[in-house]
């Protein structure tokens, strides 16, 4: 077969399948806009809030509105580009059940690629246009020393922010190797817990933040790259660590994965 | 009558069935009411007060907010939607009922659920999170009151919007959209008294606000008298319009109905 070998091949097959996928999704266009739409105004809504909140208050411990827009819109971008290139891991739950898995074991491409690369999120354009327009603002608005290490750094915060949470959302969709039910409600419920990291850290509990930080570490996906981009004493160099959280979540979620084949038996339980 | 209360039933047994879905179910709204409540929390410390919102007044606020999100939620809407999409409306549409009663008396019987789901909540954030405001017993009755109402109005609300999915496939999105109209003018997201006057002025002439803030407001005594009655009135009033406009919606949403097979 022509074509590239090695990660360019992973990477070009990928593309290939969420390519098929988004062809797939755009054969309903109007379907397409009211999502992509109800997905905007959505994170409109998220904006309007806390505009409300700060035209009562100049600053919340310590944050001003556009450092929480900061966070907020970080957050949201995550979980977005998450959603558009990653999609399918909500899939699994029902695959694994209906032993849909079986075509998959057979193709020689990792199997976790494949399902994830089932499904291209219809929603995720709208919140990576609302996020990323909201990024932009309260980029402009913070005080930023601008350099090309604070471009690269940042970008890399982002792309690490993206890799924990799909690395979290593909940990608690692979329980269904264990649980064996049909259903993403556990993946659900962790991912909502994700919305938390959508505000600052230090407005919650000790148990919170312990479990935004360490255990289900959200707070590395907003919070922590946040305070790092704009200089946050006390949290800043937490933020540096994101890269390293990042491998972490992924390795994990990798380990995870490849047990969870273990136990998989095909349909007919 | 004997054929809507036994849909009830089912309605409220088939939540208890599938209980564990329900309990995940609640994850979201808990999941934003602890965010809300610790977000208040941290801007209203030290007895400071926010457009005539006291810490115990908003931590009330947030769990009618809370309470009246939930009603109504969870039985109902993503069912008549699939049966839309799916072509089994049309055996909904031979049996001898009301179809629009029929839904309203399902949606009621979930609302049983929904109200023990809530209690446990509310005990529970009363317990960990501090004092609430309570209201005498004349603001508690109306209350009473108010909130009943809300169940015909949000099922209307929910219906109406459910019914686009003739024209649509993506309920999904039609449900996020909704979402998102309801929680900004019903005074969910935050209350209606922080958002600019025209927005008020917008909002207090449509239905939403009688989903969460006239409760809430009259709860907490910020309406008294005439005017909370006022607003119950109004919020029965559009529950008969409402009622009235989803019979002319359906009329023409089952013209749409397309279904394949043999």
């Amino acid at each position: 077969m022509a074509g590239p070998t090695g990660v360019r091949r992973l990477l070009w097959l990928y593309r290939r399948s969420l390519g098929a996928n988004l062809r797939a999704v755009l054969e309903y266009e109007t379907d397409f806009w009211i999502m992509v739409a109800a997905a905007l105004a959505a994170q409109l809504v998220g904006l309007v809030f806390i505009g409300a909140l700060f035209s009562q208050v100049p600053e919340l411990h310590g944050w001003r509105f556009a450092e929480v827009v900061l966070i907020y819109a970080l957050a949201n971008l995550a979980a977005g580009i998450g959603a558009l290139l990653f999609d399918g891991v909500w899939r699994l739950p029902w695959m694994v059940n209906q032993g849909e898995l079986d075509y998959l074991l057979v193709r020689p491409y990792p199997v976790v690629l494949q399902v994830t690369g089932t499904a291209v999120g219809m929603q995720s354009l709208g919140e990576i246009v609302g996020a990323g327009a909201m990024l932009g603002w309260a980029l402009w608005r913070v005080d930023l020393d601008w350099s090309p290490i604070t471009v690269a750094v940042g970008v890399v915060l982002v792309a690490s922010a993206v890799a924990i949470r799909v690395a979290v959302t593909v940990v608690s969709n692979a329980a269904v190797f264990w649980l064996t039910a049909p259903s993403s409600m556990l993946a659900v419920s962790v991912n909502q817990l994700g919305d938390l990291a959508r505000y600052p850290l230090t407005v919650y509990g000790v148990v919170l933040r312990v479990l935004l930080a360490g255990v289900l570490p959200f707070a590395f996906t907003s919070f922590f790259p946040a305070a790092w981009l704009v200089g946050r004493d006390g949290y800043a160099w937490v933020g540096l660590l994101t890269p390293v959280v990042a491998l972490y979540c992924v390795g994990v979620a990798a380990l995870v994965f490849r047990r969870g084949l273990r136990r998989y038996e095909s349909a007919g339980h | 009558m004997r054929a809507y209360a036994g849909l009830a039933r089912a309605a409220a047994r088939s939540v208890l069935t599938y209980r564990l879905n329900f309990l995940f179910g609640t994850g979201a709204l808990v999941v934003h009411l602890v965010a809300m409540l610790a977000l208040w929390s941290a801007l209203l410390d030290a007895g400071r007060s926010v457009a005539g919102f006291t810490l115990p007044e908003m931590k009330a606020y947030l769990l009618i907010a809370f309470g009246t999100g939930f009603l109504v939620s969870i039985f109902g809407d993503f069912r008549m939607a699939s049966r839309i999409h799916s072509g089994m409306v049309a055996l909904d549409l031979v049996k001898p009922v009301d179809y629009q009663a029929a839904r309203l008396a399902e949606s009621t019987g979930g609302v049983v659920a929904e109200v023990g789901a809530v209690a446990v909540v509310w005990v529970g954030v009363v317990t960990f999170a501090g004092p609430v405001a309570a209201p005498g017993w004349p603001q508690g009755l109306l209350f009473a009151v108010s909130v009943a109402a809300v169940v015909p109005l949000k099922f209307l609300v929910v219906y109406l919007s459910t019914l686009l999915c003739f024209w649509t496939q993506n309920y999904l999105g039609v449900f996020w959209a909704r979402d998102v109209v309801v929680s900004l003018f019903s005074g969910a997201l935050v209350p209606l008294a922080l958002l600019p006057g025209w927005f008020q002025a917008t909002a207090a002439v449509l239905p939403f606000a009688g989903i969460t803030s006239v409760p809430a407001l009259i709860y907490l005594g910020h309406v008294r008298g005439a005017a909370a009655l006022g607003l119950v009135g109004l919020q029965l009033a559009w529950a008969v319009v409402l009622w009235y406009a989803a019979r002319l919606a359906w009329r023409g949403a089952v013209r749409k109905l397309t279904v394949h097979g043999g």
